[in-house]
């Protein structure tokens, strides 16, 4: 139960007894739930909630709040505030005026819960097609997590819940087929037209387009069986029965009929505890330290970075097109090297750098891993109309790393690798695949051009790299047959970054030309 | 004293060995990925290769490239 409710700017201060689930409803829409203690922090006689980041810049006029129980429907409490300047009504709903709400992650999205009947079909349709391409590329597909609960639930779709979930147990019990065989899925995927983002060796999102346009996407969880366990991606490792895998069963979502695991209860408590029948729209998983370590290190690692290089962006904020000078680096690879045949710029972002060397007639590939930064340089190339090519290429996936210096070593002579603050910006994976590709592109054609930090500085804290001694990167060099032909130091200042301090005489940024032969 | 110390001395290692093979474990499981991208790179790549023409490679190589990756579409 709870007895007493204030709202104001900061967020919710509650009274209460016990620790539950309780939705939080703005004028009858549901915007998103906590646990009473679990989630809040205690404040006086008060049990204290911070208004959940994604919802701030909406919190402005008048609002209706109420605690509402996620099991009955019932209101417990409810009351009104002014927040912000108090002017108008707040609402939460997306440019197109569609009500928006958090799911249990809080993540700001359009729930299917402020969707009508007609709304899901396209998604119905989507979850139809992946389950039939899955389904001929040879696994047993069901749905899974949210979309399982609800359907065994409820027979639909969970109000607070915002995306499908897919799944499949491999018949392989080894870690290495059951990714390979992930790997050719998403190949017969694709050629059946579907756009697909892997997050893991046995996990991908598949994106449909809905009626109105808007993308949504499918997450599909491979899994696998291994001595009496159930390991499923990403949060399921339990002592499990083939049989309640396999053969599967048939079950009704919002009017149509899926395929489940044969018997799904089982899979629901794996997935959500014993209390699985009771709704918790404010559920966290629960996975044991030895599962999150299993299916890590089986098969997590290929998105490293991704999440900082978001981060680094926002930091760094839009810049205006004209503000884009090369960086002292390239100007100075470029002086170095008066004939390039083809340069490499690996870890180019924006494609500043790309798109100089381009601009005085050298013929130059960009590779990098971040889409908007990506396309970003794709279309300045096209607009510039110089020689610059722009491609995916991600250090921490080896195939990645293999297919990207096959093809980019056939490019015509010499070939010179330039990379600025990727080093010291990825892991132990991609650092060693830097060296690899760079030296399957540059071997006894050219060299490759090496800027790292030597020393921290509030700019490389705030960029998020770490350092690296020059003779650490050497040591590393020598290991794979390669030899510094060059190693210097520089100062921030000498680099242009804007705001260093011009008295600030210790150099902290090291540059190294590297060579390979066979 | 000297039990006791010793019992905390073998505790401490104990631990240190466990943490250890933890690291161990977990370095010899980040395999399994590796060996499944160079399975793929040999099965959908090099195997061709032998193959086929020079062509045909750099259309084989093209694909596979974007059929790994590319999580952009902004080409499509």
């Amino acid at each position: 139960m709870v007895s007493a409710l204030e709202v104001d700017d900061t967020g919710l201060r509650v009274r209460g007894d016990g620790d539950f689930p309780i939705d939080v409803a703005f004028d009858g829409q549901r915007i998103f739930s906590f646990w009473l203690r679990r989630d809040t922090k205690p404040d006086k006689d008060w049990l204290s909630l911070r208004w959940p980041p994604p919802l701030r810049r909406f919190l402005n006029g008048s609002v209706q709040v109420s605690l509402v129980d996620p099991v009955s429907g019932t209101t417990w409490i409810e009351t009104s505030a002014r927040l912000g300047d108090g002017e108008g009504a707040v609402r939460v709903e997306d440019r197109q005026g569609n009500p928006m709400g958090l799911d249990k992650s809080l993540r700001l999205t359009r729930l299917f819960g402020d969707r009508d009947a007609e709304q899901m079909e396209p998604l119905l349709d989507a979850m139809e097609t992946v389950l039939k391409g899955l389904e001929a590329a040879g696994v047993e597909p069901f749905i899974a997590y949210g979309t399982l609960l609800g359907a065994v639930r409820d027979q639909d779709f969970i109000g607070h819940d915002s995306d499908a979930d897919l799944g499949y147990v491999s018949g392989f019990d080894h870690p290495t087929d059951v990714v390979l065989e992930s790997f050719r899925l998403q190949r017969r995927l694709q050629e059946m037209g579907f756009r697909i983002e892997r997050y893991s060796g046995i996990a991908f999102k598949v994106i449909v387009r809905e009626a109105d346009g808007s993308p949504r996407g499918l997450d599909v969880f491979g899994g696998f069986m291994r001595a009496g366990t159930l390991y499923l991606m990403g949060e399921v490792g339990h002592p499990f029965r083939p049989e309640w895998i396999s053969p599967r069963t048939d079950v009704v979502l919002a009017g149509r009929t899926f395929p489940a695991p044969g018997q799904p209860e089982h899979l629901l408590e794996a997935m959500y505890g014993p209390s699985w029948k009771v709704p918790d729209p404010a559920y966290k998983f629960t996975t044991p330290a030895s599962t999150q370590r299993r299916l890590d290190g089986w098969f997590r690692g290929m998105r490293v970075g991704l999440r900082n290089r978001w981060a680094r962006s926002r930091v760094e904020g839009p810049r205006p097109a004209g503000a884009e000078e090369p960086s002292s680096f390239a100007q100075w690879v470029a002086h170095q090297e008066p004939e390039i045949g083809t340069a490499v710029d690996i870890g180019c972002g924006r494609g500043t750098d790309a798109l100089w060397l381009a601009g005085r007639g050298v013929p130059v590939v960009g590779l990098d891993y971040f889409p908007p930064d990506l396309r970003h340089a794709a279309g300045r190339a096209r607009r510039l109309k110089v020689p610059a090519e722009f491609e995916w290429a991600s250090l921490t996936e080896y195939r990645s790393t293999l297919v990207t210096g096959a093809e980019l070593s056939r490019r015509p002579g010499p070939r010179i690798v330039l990379s600025r603050h990727v080093f010291d910006a990825t892991n132990h994976v991609g650092r060693e695949n830097l060296l690899r590709l760079a030296k399957m592109i540059s071997r006894d054609s050219g060299r490759l051009y090496l800027q790292v930090q030597t020393s921290a500085t509030p700019h490389s804290r705030k960029l998020g790299v770490r350092a690296f001694a020059l003779d650490q990167i050497s040591q590393l060099v020598a290991r794979t047959g390669g030899r510094v032909e060059q190693a210097t130091r520089i100062r921030e200042n000498d680099d242009g970054v804007a705001g260093a301090a011009a008295a600030d005489r210790r150099p902290t940024i090291g540059r190294m030309v590297i060579s390979w032969s066979r | 004293m000297e039990p006791v110390r010793r019992f905390l001395r073998n505790r401490k290692s104990l631990e240190r060995r466990v943490r250890d093979l933890e690291d161990d474990i977990q370095e010899s499981r980040q395999l399994n990925l590796r060996l499944a991208e160079l399975c793929d790179v040999m099965m959908e790549l090099l195997l061709p290769a032998a193959q086929r023409d020079e062509a045909e490679i750099a259309e084989i190589l093209n694909r596979y490239r974007q059929d790994i990756g590319d999580p952009l579409s902004w080409r499509r």
